[in-house]
């Protein structure tokens, strides 16, 4: 509990009703449907371009399967890291929430250098095809849904961390699982759309 | 508790109540910022929904002069009144007109009123976020200020004639569109969040009053519409920041991206938090509470359902139109049967006011609020039923298929409508109709939002140029869609097509008489608000604050 200054009125406390969390569906959903859009727009131009005759991706290019597959087993394993946590924390081992959150964490970081490397050997230029737009508009932005992810993550474990957090109020833990199974969700997609299907 | 889930404002503090220990001035003491560092840090709901209301009124008025100088233009068609230096200035007016009155002013209004309103009808000391709120507003209030800025400085949704944009300032225009969005969504999710969460013990989500449920609604839909606008603008925006412009970011194809949410069917959605304005001011002016309010919301979340228009966007069309196969998502059946649908929910609402007032067995108290209201509701009826003409053709194809010959004239007819100024029409009847709500909101939450009652008199005055000026915009755009005006004035290849040039001519000025009313309506609409704010002693009372 952090210090709070004597003389400082204290307001009731208010009874919060799952708020966090229906706020994280709200924030989730609408980061879905961002998705959505852009995966509606990538498959048509796709469609469109092979209907044509022609190839989707451009020539000269190197999209390997092998480091979008170990991004995708990455975040898989994740999964299981996440609901570790929540476990946990429902049963008030904090100990081991906090080591499950720190795994996730690193997987996704993890992740995200997958991908960085992934860019260097591509060879595919932004402003060279459509498709190089489309792919680097929708894998950047799901870097940045790691991003937040992750800092949806480390918030929860300081928090935790603080004592905030036990089987009587896991509103946090499970907010975050919902977003970070949303993010392996988004990448799934993206590797069968965009790495799979190319 | 910790102290990160402490209210960034206690009630006290926020109604500038210095009386109580928080005020005396002592190292181990936290004293409340006055004046403009309350205002830049405040997490008070009352105070971030004023502000909202108060710049959403602003940009309206920005919005309908910049409809007002396009009218001018359009007042000479072939030959114009040279407010703009070529097709390229009445192409960036054309879309900030668009962008600012929507997702400037009408969204803006709504999200205000009910920042306020909600958690008060709601029985709830605040939002559910109120720091999310604020962060909300001022991402919104930014990312408004430097789109409209950046248009005006050469930028604008892309650019109708090559090398007439300057390349930073679309690329400004585009992302600071994107701002909008985004903090539009985040106050949204604050509203949503406040009514699924902050509700009384007890209370149900077909409890709650219908302005909130509407706002539910609302949001919801928002919510899947917001995040699709924000995908069109970031590969636009991609595009751009290419050496080459590939497909998105190049002519008139960012305005293209996100032209679906000025059309049907999105743009009822943005109008969906009318309903439940027009049910609550319509119910208390008959002294009455809502009855059979379960069929009402379900006409709410039908009306918001088919309201959902973000699929109806032309990059999800096939790249050729022209081949025989070709996939024009305006040329379906789910796009015609969402206008055919939204029109039979519209008239069924109304189905549901006059079952209300017919068993209220009294006759209505008149009021500024109340005439809004009816006059909205007639807007918006007349909206989706231009709605209706704006996809018959694709309807009526399926009856060519079996008697072309008779019918040809009538269904080239129809065909012509599509392109036409009728889909402005039709979006000026919607927002326009939204936006005249939301003032009979303002004056019916009046206590509430302002902290006083609305001058009546002032409110009667302004009603007439509101309501009027509204019918005049939407009406004679409607007509001129019938003969031949172009929806888009910059094309100017249109204009041949046109018959009856004179008349046209002639519905614009009439037009321009509407815009320059409305103005006028909103100048008075923002003196008495303002009065009412300055406390000034007025003579009269609100009529129909609910009990």
């Amino acid at each position: 509990m952090a210090d709070i200054p004597v003389g400082t009125p204290l307001a009731a406390p208010q009874a919060r009703q799952r708020t966090l969390l229906v706020g994280t569906v709200f924030g989730t959903a609408a980061a879905l449907m961002y998705f959505a859009a852009l995966f509606g727009v990538y498959l048509r131009e796709r469609s469109d371009a092979l209907a044509d005759g022609g190839s989707w991706i451009p020539s000269g290019t190197n999209i390997q399967l092998a480091q979008p597959t170990v991004a995708a087993w990455t975040l898989l394993m994740s999964v299981v890291t996440m609901q570790w946590a929540v476990y946990s924390i429902a049963r008030d081992d904090r100990g081991h929430a906090i080591l499950a959150t720190t795994l996730t964490t690193l997987f996704g970081f993890s992740v995200v250098i997958t991908t960085s490397f992934q860019y260097t050997q591509m060879g595919l230029v932004a402003d060279d095809s459509i498709a190089a737009v489309l792919i680097y508009t929708i894998s950047a932005s799901h870097l940045a849904m790691i991003a937040i992810g992750l800092v949806f993550l480390l918030l929860m474990a300081f928090r935790a961390l603080g004592g905030q957090y036990s089987s009587r109020q896991t509103d946090g833990f499970v907010a975050a699982s919902i977003f970070w199974y949303a993010v392996v969700f988004v990448y799934v997609v993206i590797w069968t759309a965009i790495f799979v299907l190319k | 508790m910790t102290l990160t889930e402490t209210r960034p404002e206690t009630d006290a503090v926020a109604a500038g109540d210095d009386s109580g220990p928080t005020a005396q001035s002592s190292p181990d003491q936290w004293t409340p910022p006055t004046g403009l560092a309350r205002i830049l840090s405040t997490g008070d709901h009352q105070t971030i929904g004023q502000m909202y209301v108060a710049f959403a009124l602003l940009l309206s008025g920005l919005a309908l002069a910049l409809g007002m100088l396009i009218g001018i233009e359009q007042a000479d068609i072939d030959g114009g009144f040279g407010v703009f230096a070529n097709s390229n200035e009445l192409f960036q007016v054309f879309g900030l007109y668009r962008t600012t009155l929507i997702l400037c002013g009408l969204v803006p209004l709504f999200l205000g009123l009910a920042t306020v309103v909600i958690p008060r009808q709601l029985g709830a000391s605040s939002v559910a976020f109120p720091r999310a709120a604020a962060a909300g507003f001022w991402t919104w209030l930014v990312g408004a200020i430097t789109h409209i800025a950046a248009t005006f400085s050469y930028g604008g949704l892309g650019s109708f004639q090559a090398g007439a944009a300057r390349e930073q300032s679309v690329e400004l225009t585009v992302l600071s569109l994107g701002v909008i969005g985004l903090g539009l969504l985040a106050s949204a999710g604050v509203i949503f969040a406040t009514i699924v969460t902050q509700r009384p013990a007890g209370m149900d989500l077909l409890q709650v009053p219908a302005f909130s449920w509407s706002m539910l609604v609302a949001t919801g839909v928002w919510l899947f519409s917001l995040p699709v606008l924000l995908a069109n603008l970031v590969i636009s925006w991609v595009d751009m920041r290419g050496a080459d412009v590939v497909a998105f970011g190049g002519g008139d194809a960012p305005f293209e991206q996100v032209a679906w949410a000025f059309d049907a069917p999105q743009v009822y959605a943005w109008t969906v938090p009318m309903l439940g304005i027009v049910a609550e001011v319509f119910t208390a002016a008959h002294r009455n509470r809502p009855k059979m309010f379960e069929p009402m919301a379900f006409l709410v979340g039908v009306f918001g359902f088919f309201a959902f228009g973000a699929w109806a966007q032309s990059f999800f069309d096939s790249a050729d139109p022209s081949t025989s196969d070709a996939h024009i998502v305006t040329n379906e059946f789910l796009f015609t049967a969402f206008g055919l649908a939204i029109a039979l929910v519209v008239v069924a609402y109304g189905g549901w006011l006059a079952f209300n007032a017919a068993s209220a067995g009294q006759r209505p108290q008149i009021s500024p609020q109340f005439a809004l209201v009816t006059i909205s509701g007639a807007l918006l009826t007349a909206a989706v039923l231009a709605g209706v003409l704006r996809v018959a053709e694709p309807a009526l194809g399926v009856l060519r298929e079996f008697d072309d010959d008779v019918w040809r004239g009538f269904f080239d007819a129809m065909a012509d409508l599509e392109g036409s100024s009728l889909v402005t029409g039709m979006m000026n009847l919607a927002v326009l109709g939204g936006l005249l709500a939301a003032v009979a909101g303002l004056f019916h939450w009046a206590p509430r939002v302002l902290g006083s009652p609305l001058n009546a008199p002032l409110g009667y005055l302004s009603v007439l140029p509101l309501a009027g000026g509204s019918i005049l915009i939407g009406l004679t755009d409607v007509l001129g869609g019938f003969f031949d005006q172009p929806a888009r004035p910059y094309q100017t290849s249109g204009i041949a097509d046109i018959d009856s040039l004179g008349f046209v001519e002639a519905l614009n000025v009439i037009g321009l008489i509407g815009y320059i009313a409305v103005v006028g309506g909103l100048v008075l609409v923002a003196l008495n608000v303002a009065r009412s704010l300055t406390g000034v002693p007025m003579a009269e009372s609100d009529h129909g604050e609910e009990a």
